[in-house]
């Protein structure tokens, strides 16, 4: 970023200033749920054997294109993964060539622009830059926003909760039209495992209040009040053990693996079988289907399988 | 070169030296490299004496440089290359600009004061306590002041600006913390830039002559300096100008006398001189005529006195660091890497904050008596506040004094500063009865790990590879007193390598899918 293209970026915006601030940040308010529950082809799609971008590529495909989900003009929020600061290899945050490649899917579509953020929990700008997602999402032409000042989150009521009743959710959560979970599968020394509904911890900002009080519930229910337009869980490179943050590569084994649902529960379920555990054994999957957040009946499902 | 346009000079290199020493306490997106910082601290007189002491390294060219310059010219130090220095010159400015006639009268130096507060700090420092330097020496306390009041001004100038792009999807400026708040904080800077004031504002460099324990030093080679200031007593008119312009009060101009090692090289008089009466004089014949023939008993007194009571202070020394009590949790703070541990780090440190200003996760604040009087305003790291990234060693790279040493960050990851000590009956699993693990989940070595208890997760250490980084300690959600906190090693150990077992790589079995 130049000093020249910050002030013509600055007075482009103070311009559009009026319009914004009428409608920035209640877009959500107007938007209209694009895909209905049952207008899709397939409660998930699952994809195996391929680098992450093709994976990708080939499961969007499978559910109609990303023009089902992002419409022209539509501002896009992208939450992946990028909690810590380790080397894309480790696995520890989402494969920076997915964030990437979905980016450019959304832009393709006509997306009027692309945000990326993560409340990570070491420091931001080392997770960002040592993630490789910062320089992917600026390479595809998203926007990398911060997330780690309380000062970029807004309170809201969890509808539903009864354990987290409140809490403070990112602001481009709050103004964006399409947000698109984009976790990636690891193990987890709290949750056991984290992938779509535990990724949803980085969208708020007080996640003390979460670990001291239920986790499992807290994650549950706020899944219940704030579903994502799409998941897309990074399942190509896995870490097996010492997560979430990890240790070493040897902590990972390559899976080859992606899974693309509107349902957390149904992905969250899935990624569980594929990790080698039983989703009854992870509580707040649990949870989140005895809530009606979604389903974990997988053999009841329409699963596409696609074996590249 | 005209000797008329010192000043000129002397203001232009000054001001350049006060602007870039600056930025480096106010970078607050830590753009400047490292290498940058190291080079222009290296010219800061105690910083790079006390590097030089230790070892050899660029700072002996600061040092061996700021030497000659003072042993040819005096003490052009203070006023070109001391930020404090610059401060109080703006101070004084401030006080001129407000009363147009105020003027300087000579002020004969007292020259017993300051030796010998040079004589107690330097004995005080070989016996291991900073705590002279840490209340007097220049640079830190212009980076304190800096630090503590300025930067977070910048912050919140930055922090508005963000906040307002912020509306316009805007994230190019973004939000930086503040970092810690607190007397040792604001408060302490915010008497020192008080006092300074008031000495600078009614008595010019009066701390320049009087506590400044590098200002003395410098006096003492400027005793001997090449060339000299002197009042030329062929062209003198005795107008009296130039010791009215003179913010050291040394010149004397009744008996047209300049003492030389109160001057700080400001070149104020040569200035305001309508006739080219002062100028710089090296090899006279005859030595100028100087207060200090006049030895006075009185002098000798005091330096004997200060040096006893350094001594007595000395030895008291260590029982203020190790007597708190043991039931206390924490017995003294944890020391950044590269620091080696308490002594090192105490014995070295001039609190001058810079580390506090660059530490990127803002872990590192200053103290005030966590360390005992010795070791006063010394930074400490604070966990309940951030923790230590694991994969940084900034500070290492740019402290001016080598209290914190420069250390490879594989090495880092191998120096443990402290143990992780956790305490089952405050956790969450155990008082509550449901999973968290938010420690397990930030420890980089995995030195805390959850075992099964009662179907859910207990955390528990392994002190072998515990790093003390304090990333359990500050994630740790329990109120008010945290679960699991590491206590500070007195000498930082080496931890061992976390155990790497290999796993089994699956096979990529295309069309595979368990459900």
């Amino acid at each position: 970023m130049n000093r020249r293209k910050f002030f013509r970026q600055s007075l482009g915006a103070t311009a559009l200033a009026g319009s914004y601030l009428a409608f920035g940040r209640s877009a959500r308010l107007f938007s209209m749920p694009l895909a209905p529950a049952g207008s899709l082809p397939y409660d998930l799609v699952a994809v195996r054997g391929g680098e992450a971008e093709v994976m990708f590529d080939r499961g969007i495909e499978a559910l109609g294109g990303i023009k089902a989900f992002v419409k022209k003009g539509q501002k896009v929020v992208l939450k992946p993964n990028i909690g810590w600061d380790v080397s894309p290899e480790r696995a520890g945050n989402t494969n920076p060539k997915l964030v990437a490649r979905i980016i450019k899917h959304c832009l393709d579509a006509g997306a009027k622009e692309v945000y990326v953020f993560d409340h990570t929990c070491d420091n931001w700008q080392k997770c960002y830059k040592n993630s490789g997602i910062e320089d992917a999402v600026k390479e595809a032409g998203g926007k990398i926003a911060p997330g780690h000042s309380e000062s970029y989150y807004q309170e809201v009521t969890v509808k539903g909760g009864s354990m987290i009743v409140r809490a403070k959710e990112h602001e481009l959560i709050l103004g964006s039209d399409v947000f698109i979970n984009i976790p990636v599968m690891k193990s987890h020394s709290s949750s056991r495992m984290t992938i779509a509904m535990k990724n949803l911890m980085g969208v708020v900002w007080d996640r003390g209040f979460w670990h001291s009080n239920d986790l499992h519930l807290c994650i549950a229910e706020y899944a219940g009040y704030r579903k994502p337009d799409l998941n897309v869980v990074d399942a190509y490179a896995v870490m097996k053990r010492n997560g979430p943050r990890g240790v070493s590569v040897e902590d990972v084994v390559t899976m080859k693996a992606q899974l693309i649902s509107t349902d957390m529960v149904a992905v969250d379920a899935a990624a569980a079988k594929l990790f080698g555990l039983d989703p009854d054994s992870i509580r707040h999957i649990q949870l989140a289907a005895e809530r009606g957040v979604g389903r974990k009946d997988l053999d009841k499902l329409n699963i596409k399988r696609i074996a590249l | 070169m005209s000797l008329q346009h010192l000043k000129k000079v002397r203001v232009i290199v000054s001001v350049a030296v006060f602007v870039l020493i600056s930025f480096l306490f106010l970078d607050i997106g830590n753009i400047i490299p490292a290498g940058v910082t190291s080079a222009v601290v290296s010219f800061q007189l105690v910083p790079a004496l006390a590097k030089s002491l230790m070892g050899p390294g660029m700072w002996m060219i600061g040092l061996a440089g700021i030497v000659l310059l003072t042993a040819l010219f005096g003490r052009v130090y203070c006023s070109s290359l001391c930020p404090l220095g610059t401060l109080q010159d703006l101070i004084i400015r401030l006080a001129r600009k407000r009363d147009r006639r105020r003027r300087f009268r000579y002020s004969k130096p007292k020259y017993a004061l300051h030796y010998s507060v040079l004589g107690a700090t330097a004995l005080l420092a070989l016996g291991g306590s900073m705590v002279l330097l840490n209340v007097l020496e220049p640079f830190s306390i212009f980076g304190r002041i800096l630090q503590g009041l300025v930067r977070p001004a910048v912050v919140g100038v930055n922090n508005g600006a963000a906040g307002i792009l912020g509306w316009f999807g805007l994230y190019h400026v973004y939000q930086v913390p503040l970092g810690g708040f607190g007397v040792a904080v604001v408060a302490v800077p915010l008497v020192f830039l008080g006092v300074l004031f008031y000495m600078s504002y009614y008595h010019g460099r009066f701390f320049c002559n009087t506590l400044c324990p590098a200002g003395a030093l410098l006096g003492l080679v400027s005793r001997f300096s090449l060339f000299k200031i002197v009042i030329d007593e062929s062209t003198c008119k005795d107008c009296g100008l130039c010791a009215k312009v003179c913010k050291a009060r040394c010149i004397d101009a009744d008996n047209h006398v300049v003492e030389f090692s109160a001057c700080v090289s400001c070149f104020n008089c040569i200035d305001s001189c309508p006739t080219v009466g002062l100028k710089y004089e090296g090899f006279r014949r005859e030595r100028p005529k100087t207060s200090s023939d006049h030895v006075d008993g009185s002098r000798r007194n005091l330096l004997a006195g200060a040096m006893v009571s350094a001594m007595s202070f000395v030895t008291s020394r260590t029982d203020s660091v190790v007597s708190v009590p043991p039931a206390e949790r924490q017995r003294f703070p944890v020391t950044p890497p590269g620091s080696r541990g308490l002594e090192h780090f105490t014995q070295l440190c001039t609190a001058c904050h810079l580390c506090v200003s660059t530490c990127p996760t803002q872990v590192l604040t200053p103290s005030l008596l966590e360390y005992g009087v010795a070791g006063i305003f010394q930074p400490k790291m604070d966990y309940w506040l951030s923790y230590c990234n694991y994969d940084c060693v900034l500070c290492s790279t740019i402290c001016p004094s080598g209290a914190i040493l420069p250390i490879a960050l594989p090495d880092k990851k191998l120096v443990q500063l402290g143990k992780a000590q956790f305490v089952k009956d405050d956790c969450i699993v155990i008082t509550k009865k449901t999973e968290c693990g938010a420690c397990s989940e930030h420890c980089p070595t995995k030195a805390v790990y959850m075992i099964p208890h009662e179907k859910l997760m207990l955390p528990e250490v392994n002190n072998e590879i515990c790093v003390g980084c304090g990333a359990c300690e500050h994630s740790c959600p329990t109120k008010p007193r945290k679960a699991i906190y590491v206590e500070s090693n007195f000498v930082h150990l080496p931890a061992k390598k976390p155990q790497v077992k290999k796993l089994e790589q699956q096979e990529v079995q295309t069309g595979e899918f368990p459900f």
